[in-house]
């Protein structure tokens, strides 16, 4: 992983980035973080409609229809953002334990998510605590995301103290 | 007091001081902030989107607008909370610094369009609660909305490329990490 990420520094839309860091880095960053505030805004507002606090002149379903297309293009947009920050900065993401416990929980709210839809398509009653426990797992992805940054606080368990 | 003694005032509380020798605090001070902000730009996204027409245009706007607001404030309660916190480690580079500047100048503005917002349309909801957008001033609300709050998280990133994080009285190699709580060995100094 080490020597991949060395590799893809080397390529030219990596070192475009990097000459650029000024003002592109944080113009992705922030893009980033305006699709993760349309999720979690989303992932809220239907946990808040399970629990009853708030949407009650719609249903579950309704709710989740008006909020699902919306989560599903942030996330493309987080995908690209995301892949591009890798390409800018391989080294400083690609090595960290942070980034790699982010992605494992990115993979299983999307498992959650769709195993959500999937049974409120189908009419059956969705596993309510489930979608309330994504709120908590993207919590913990965006602390995750943060502490990319912060990698050393892992101790002995981030690469990055080991390079 | 003068602004650079409260400054420095401010930076010397046993607060300050803390978050700065820890490795951790600051941060998750950090993270919370974007959990707050991610919240309070998601929440009130749909609110704008709302007064523009583009989403949950069949619903009555009164009824969106009191089911989410309170969110909001409580979010931006929060945000701001790790905000100051945050400030006060470092007060006086933030305090001079121009994304700092420019970042509270943009939440002045958009507390202004909501202000603007809640002294006209705001008074009179039932004219057009139930119609799929708002009347033009409240559309033109809702976009400037999002451009502002979208501004704001832009210069929050740029404050933190454009400041370091304070130096600290300890060093953070002297404080407790992960390894600490697995009765690890202890870690080598983090890189700058």
């Amino acid at each position: 992983m080490n020597r991949f990420a060395e590799w893809l520094a080397t390529t030219p839309p990596s070192v475009y980035i990097q000459n650029h860091n000024d003002w592109i880095i944080p113009l992705i960053q922030s893009i980033h973080i305006v699709g993760i505030a349309v999720v979690l805004g989303s992932v809220l507002m239907i946990n808040l409609r399970i629990l009853g606090w708030a949407g009650m002149d719609q249903t579950l379903r309704q709710t989740s229809s008006r909020f699902a297309p919306w989560v599903t293009s942030a996330l493309y947009l987080l995908l690209a953002t995301g892949i591009l920050m890798v390409i800018g900065e391989p080294v400083r993401e690609l090595v960290t334990f942070s980034f790699w416990l982010k992605m494992l929980l990115v993979a299983l709210s999307t498992l959650i998510a769709v195993s959500f839809q999937r049974k409120l398509r189908a009419d059956r009653q969705p596993v309510k605590w489930l979608a309330l426990a994504t709120f908590l797992i993207w919590a913990c992805i965006i602390i995750l995301g943060r502490l990319i940054a912060y990698d050393h606080v892992w101790g002995s368990w981030s690469p990055a103290t080991k390079a | 007091m003068n602004i650079a003694a409260f400054l420095k005032a401010l930076e010397a509380t046993a607060v300050a001081t803390k978050i700065r020798e820890s490795l951790y605090v600051f941060p998750f001070l950090e993270s919370t902030h974007v959990i707050g902000l991610a919240l309070v730009f998601g929440t009130i996204a749909i609110i704008d989107l709302r007064l523009i027409g583009l989403a949950s245009s069949q619903r009555s706007f009164k009824r969106i607008y009191s089911d989410i607001l309170k969110w909001t404030w409580a979010a931006f309660a929060l945000t701001a909370l790790t905000g100051a916190l945050m400030f006060i480690t470092n007060a006086t580079v933030y305090y001079h610094n121009f994304y700092f500047r420019a970042k509270m100048l943009l939440l002045v503005l958009a507390g202004i369009n909501m202000g603007v917002f809640e002294l006209t349309l705001g008074r009179k909801v039932e004219s057009w609660d139930k119609s799929p957008s708002a009347p033009p001033l409240g559309r033109a609300v809702g976009v400037l909305s999002i451009a502002l709050w979208i501004a704001v998280i832009f210069m929050g990133r740029l404050i933190g490329f454009t400041t370091t994080r304070a130096a600290v009285a300890a060093p953070p190699s002297n404080s407790v990490n992960f390894d600490d709580f697995l009765n690890a060995p202890g870690p080598p100094p983090p890189k700058k």
